[in-house]
């Protein structure tokens, strides 16, 4: 234990000075959330929309209203054709349509009940899903004030955090998660080829060292560096971009680390296949950019073609992200995301045994 | 004089190739002891079965009373190793090098003393990978003397390093060896296993086909009636090359 200790101590500092490695593994992922985090800071902030009040009444006028006191929302008149081609060209995130029989009333029995039309932006999902629950809610408020119930389940918490949601709190997670798949990843495969390549790990395989005390140092070392990883990006998440992660840092951290251990296992597996490191980049991209696209780090999963959606949404970062955004958007607890965790831990048992089944200190 | 390496018919064969054909052969304890061979002949699996790298097929090798099939991480606690190709972690300095091999063996040593002894004492600080070839098989030697080794394992330490390196090496060799370290080297240079062998065994296509102290190896075939033309030289180009760039080691 004190031995396997000392060794990730002098590997750690060894880690330290490659440059490369910090490179990759502090300031890449520094870069990535304050270019998407500031690129996006006020527009995605805000949801556009544009009202065609084609009633013109005064229960529509109230309607309209009360929107508008909404803030998250930019609300604006305009007419349903001019609002549809500003849409097609991404000037707004939707256009709500108001009918000509609109009424805050009850609906008598037989009489069909007016409908809102919403428009929604299909290359902006996130804006336009909050826009969405945003007019749900008004309308079923309505709906309550005018039949005179109460909510049979009250949606308050929903509605705050509908309302609340950037698109820089929707990133960090995604940005958390991304980030550990790549430190664990590459971190681990690139060094690991390239001492099994030159004979370093035989060497160290001729003195007495036992192998699970080596490779403990190396996931240790690996663990301390996403820790720091993930505390530097929470630290300018909240500092800089006023994230507040509602489920808090531990739970996020925790999670973090569980998904670094399961994409240690997929590391080592790698590191174990590759004879040399020119190989492992091909590789490596391939299991991280299909993740990277289609488990949800910069836009929502749900702008993913449904057909492939059965697929994407059982992939290790699609888990981690949605553990991880859970927690932080939706103030979930470890327990309430055991969907999640359960997944990675499936995925965690599956790397596993490819790192043991390909992992060799030696090239034969 | 008592063996401290016993190896009894050992065979090793890789698929349909026959590595190791039973070879047979004792070091004694003190010895500088060369195992010469072109290549293939199977030296470097020799050598590695006795370190503890590689399992045997059949016979027996058994290193300073250890079985080293047997118990393989008690016999290499016992010996130091330097492999052919000496490749140590990056970002690590020669000191912290040296460090990390006792920390493997768990044993406490003087780094800096280990590495005066391999006169890198002033590249202590400098990253193990900035190192020439000569100062790293030094390093590599230093790394294999951190557990107090009974037995030396050399695999070819002089491949590719110029003849002042070499000189140098050959030196610190025999240093070792007035130190009471037995030495075991594999090398396909035959005037280095003339200067520092004490006994050596030829060994090709997987057998030991002669072995003996170099001098009597040569008398024998002297005696078997071989000559060849002598040409009187009292110096050839190697004594050239050193008389004229001389004998200090070149940092490169």
């Amino acid at each position: 234990m004190a031995q396997a200790l000392r060794l990730t101590v002098m590997y750690f500092r060894a880690y330290l000075r490659d440059r490369t490695a910090i490179f990759f593994s502090l300031v890449v992922p520094l870069m990535l959330l304050l270019i998407f985090g500031s690129l996006n800071l006020g527009a995605f902030g805000k949801v556009s929309i544009a009202v065609d009040d084609q009633a013109n009444d005064p229960a529509s006028q109230q309607f309209v209203a009360t929107i508008q006191k909404i803030d998250t929302l930019i609300v604006t008149r305009d007419t349903a054709d001019s609002a549809l081609a500003k849409l097609k060209r991404t000037e707004l995130d939707m256009l709500l349509v108001i009918p000509k029989d609109f009424a805050i009333a009850p609906a008598r029995p037989g009489q069909t009940v007016p409908t809102l039309t919403i428009y929604g932006n299909a290359s902006r999902p996130q804006q336009t899903s909050v826009g969405e629950s945003i007019i749900n809610e008004v309308v079923t408020r309505l709906s309550y004030a005018v039949n005179q119930t109460a909510p049979i389940v009250g949606l308050k918490v929903e509605d705050v955090q509908g309302v609340r949601l950037r698109y820089v709190d929707f990133l960090v997670p995604g940005i958390l998660g991304v980030n550990v798949m790549q430190l664990a990843i590459f971190s681990v495969a690139f060094a690991l080829v390239v001492d099994k390549r030159r004979g370093v790990l035989r060497r160290l395989m001729a003195t007495p060292l036992r192998p699970a005390t080596f490779l403990a140092s190396q996931v240790v070392t690996r663990l301390i560096m996403a820790t720091v990883q993930v505390l530097i990006m929470l630290g300018v998440a909240v500092f800089l971009f006023d994230v507040h992660p509602l489920g808090g840092i531990l739970p996020l951290l925790l999670v973090s680390l569980f998904g670094a251990v399961l994409f240690l296992t997929i590391g080592f597996a790698l590191a174990g296949w590759a004879e040399t490191e020119n190989q492992v980049p091909a590789i490596a991209q391939l299991i991280t950019l299909p993740q990277f696209f289609f488990s949800g780090v910069f836009f929502s999963k749900e702008a993913s073609p449904e057909v492939i959606r059965p697929v994407t949404n059982l992939l290790p970062l699609t888990f981690l992200n949605d553990a991880l955004r859970e927690i932080s958007v939706q103030g979930a607890t470890l327990w309430d995301v055991r969907t999640q965790l359960l997944g990675l831990l499936v995925w965690t048992i599956i790397g596993f045994a490819l790192a043991v089944r390909f992992f060799r200190f030696e090239r034969f | 004089m008592t063996a401290i390496v016993t190896v009894r018919d050992l065979r090793k064969r890789y698929g349909d190739v026959e590595a190791v054909r039973g070879i047979s052969f004792e070091v004694q304890q003190g010895e500088v002891f060369g195992l010469l061979g072109p290549n293939g002949a199977g030296k470097t699996t020799t050598v590695e079965i006795l370190e503890g790298l590689r399992k045997l097929d059949g016979g027996e090798a058994i290193v300073d009373g250890i079985d080293v099939t047997k118990e393989s991480q008690k016999a290499k606690e016992r010996v130091g190793v330097q492999l052919q190709q000496s490749a140590f972690p990056e970002n690590f300095t020669a000191k912290e090098t040296v460090e990390l091999f006792a920390l493997c063996y768990n044993v406490k040593v003087d780094a800096l003393a280990l590495l005066k002894q391999v006169d890198l004492e002033d590249k202590a600080g400098q990253k193990q990978e900035k190192l020439s070839g000569g100062q790293r098989q030094r390093l590599s030697i230093a790394t294999a003397l951190v557990n107090r080794p009974r037995v030396l394992f050399l695999d070819e330490p002089t491949t590719g390093l110029d003849p002042q390196a070499r000189r140098n090496l050959w030196d610190l060799v025999r240093e070792i060896r007035q130190s009471g370290t037995t030495v075991f080297l594999t090398t396909h240079y035959m005037d280095e296993a003339e200067v520092l062998c004490d006994r050596v065994a030829v060994m090709d296509h997987g057998q030991i086909i002669a072995m003996d102290p170099p001098r009597t190896l040569i008398t024998a075939l002297l005696g078997r009636g071989f000559s060849k033309p002598v040409i009187q030289q009292q110096a050839n180009l190697e004594d050239v090359f050193l008389d004229l760039t001389g004998h200090e080691l070149r940092e490169d």
